[in-house]
């Protein structure tokens, strides 16, 4: 499935504005002003200089909050959102009802206690924002998480998201029945996104600390009907392999042809000979049955 | 009973009509395989006649009419065998006169009393992407032993008195498929068919690898550990995992990807 902008020239405009460089920035801005940000249940929440809330906005990172207050912006940001910014991009201090700030595993403990799943969470969402995808949430189209290759402003999620945990216990329950595959890859179809399965395994690794998360391991699967009345044409496998089978084809009626007429085949010469040989031909037929009409009448 | 299966299964595909009208066809037989309307069912006076051998749960063909064995059967020792699914899916179009041991012919009752188990399922896959126009044979069975690796064994063996043994050597190996499918465990996926695109010009003396391979399942669907043990089964050639209920038969595929660094 091809992106689909929202516009023309979009897609020049997010090749000129590159994520990593927008996110780059947003990194360094934070840095710079020592952002803080509040852990209350299952959102982070930071106020930010005017500038950062472009850069934020921009970057992708988490929901502005409309407050009256004139000096700072307020957002809201997820848990992974908040954590990718804290372990992985280092820009971020999160601090808790101690009002002092965690440690990165005090934080992940945190985050674990407010969502048993996050480490799996955390690991799909990190895997894709580390490869500059702008990753949001996906409850509206009943999975985990929606990806985009740029801006949503510019472009429409290519990729329904579905983490799948595959430890030691059952996992998380994901697409166990097939009525599950036919519901989720028909809503990802209906809004035009591919169904994204991010298979995450943990290698059987404690996860005390954050550290456990170089040992995850990540597979990508995409996970699509296969509707085999649409796909009976070669073009469907390769362009490449129809293309040498035309040329095959082409070649062996060409030989036929050789074969069949005896007819050196020289380009461009084929039709007129065949054509001046079909006249020739029916000029002795008309020349035979006026003689034989002639003789016929004389008689 | 048999128009109203078949109009079932191609109930699936009502969706994509449209699409079909499209497409041309070199061969007329496709065309209507493909076009989904019981009236349309061809016509056929010559009817090929095949003879069901019990032991093997096969047919042997007796005398071919038309062009679809061109695409069906495989040949071992100069003879062409219809498997079950094969012999179903003739009679169903009424393409196929089959015999039992004394010459009188079968009815299409005794046929599908021969279906046992998961096997009506296997069908359903076959009847689908054959009506279609693919060409389908069983997953790993050679279409003719000529060309094979087993080339110098088999012209041995053609040589011998008892062919018609080594013909049902052959075929336990054959009818050993649906029966390990019968006794497949629940949640068990394991490939079925070798799928090759519409090819008027095949030949089952150089098949070529299959576009696809359709791995089938019963019950749930396969875990991601079972669709890679698959993938390394069938090498590179793409799988689509089939899921049969109610008479719908629908394709998915499960395949690995990485997605590109952005900028």
């Amino acid at each position: 499935m091809e992106p689909r902008w929202k516009g023309k020239g979009f897609k020049a405009k997010a090749l000129a504005e590159p994520m990593s460089k927008i996110v780059s920035q947003l990194q360094s801005s934070l840095i710079q002003s020592d952002a803080h940000g509040l852990l209350t249940g299952c959102t982070v929440l930071i106020a930010v200089k005017p500038e950062q809330t472009d850069l934020l906005d921009r970057a992708c990172f988490g929901q502005r909050i409309v407050t009256a207050e004139k000096d700072n912006e307020w957002f809201q940001l997820g848990l992974e959102e908040a954590f990718y910014l804290c372990f992985s991009l280092k820009c971020l201090k999160v601090v808790g009802d101690d009002k002092c700030p965690k440690n990165d595993v005090e934080l992940w403990q945190c985050m674990i206690s407010q969502k048993p799943n996050f480490p799996d969470f955390y690991k799909a969402y990190s895997h894709l924002r580390v490869k500059n995808w702008v990753v949001k949430s996906g409850l509206n189209y009943g999975v985990d998480f929606v990806a985009y290759r740029h801006h949503p402003s510019l472009v429409h999620s290519e990729y329904a998201v579905l983490v799948l945990s595959e430890g030691e216990d059952e996992g998380n329950g994901r697409l166990r029945l097939w009525s599950d595959i036919h519901c989720t890859t028909r809503v990802s179809g209906s809004v035009v996104k591919t169904l994204l399965v991010l298979r995450i395994t943990n290698n059987g690794n404690d996860v005390a600390s954050p550290s456990c998360l170089e040992k995850y391991t990540v597979v990508e699967r995409t996970i699509r009907r296969w509707h085999p009345e649409q796909c009976r044409e070669d073009n469907m496998i390769g362009e490449n392999r129809t293309k040498q089978q035309e040329a095959l084809g082409k070649a062996s009626l060409k030989t036929k042809f050789t074969q069949k007429h005896d007819v050196k085949l020289k380009p461009g010469l084929v039709g007129i000979e065949r054509g001046l040989s079909l006249v020739s031909i029916s000029l002795v037929f008309a020349l035979i049955s006026f003689i034989v009409s002639r003789w016929f009448w004389s008689n | 009973m048999e128009a109203v299966d078949w109009e079932n299964s191609l109930g699936v595909s009502s969706d994509t009509e449209e699409y079909l009208q499209d497409t041309k066809y070199e061969d007329d037989e496709e065309l209507h395989f493909t076009s989904g309307i019981i009236s349309k069912l061809q016509f056929r006076k010559d009817k090929s006649r095949a003879h069901w051998i019990n032991e093997m749960g096969m047919a042997e063909v007796v005398e071919n009419k038309g062009k679809l064995w061109r695409t069906m059967g495989v040949v071992r020792s100069g003879k062409v065998y219809y498997s079950i699914e094969e012999t179903l899916f003739l009679m169903e179009i009424g393409a196929l006169l089959l015999l039992d041991d004394n010459g009188t012919s079968l009815s299409l009752n005794d046929i599908y009393a021969k279906v046992t188990g998961g096997s009506w399922e296997l069908f359903e896959v076959y009847r689908h992407l054959k009506s279609l126009g693919y060409i389908v044979g069983r997953h790993g069975i050679a279409w003719s032993i000529k060309g094979t690796k087993s080339n110098c064994q088999s012209v041995s063996l053609q040589c011998s008195p008892q062919s018609s043994e080594v013909v049902n050597l052959e075929s336990e190996d054959e009818s050993s498929i649906v029966g390990s499918f019968n006794n497949m465990h629940i949640n068990e996926a394991r490939p079925v068919f070798d799928v090759y695109l519409p090819d008027s010009k095949f030949r089952k003396s150089s098949p070529g690898d299959p576009s696809f391979v359709i791995c089938l399942t019963r019950g749930d669907l396969p875990s991601i550990a079972d669709i890679e043990v698959l993938e390394r089964q069938c090498g590179a050639i793409p799988l689509r995992f089939c899921h049969v209920e109610y008479g719908r038969v629908s394709f998915f595929s499960f395949n690995e990807e990485e997605l590109p660094i952005l900028p």
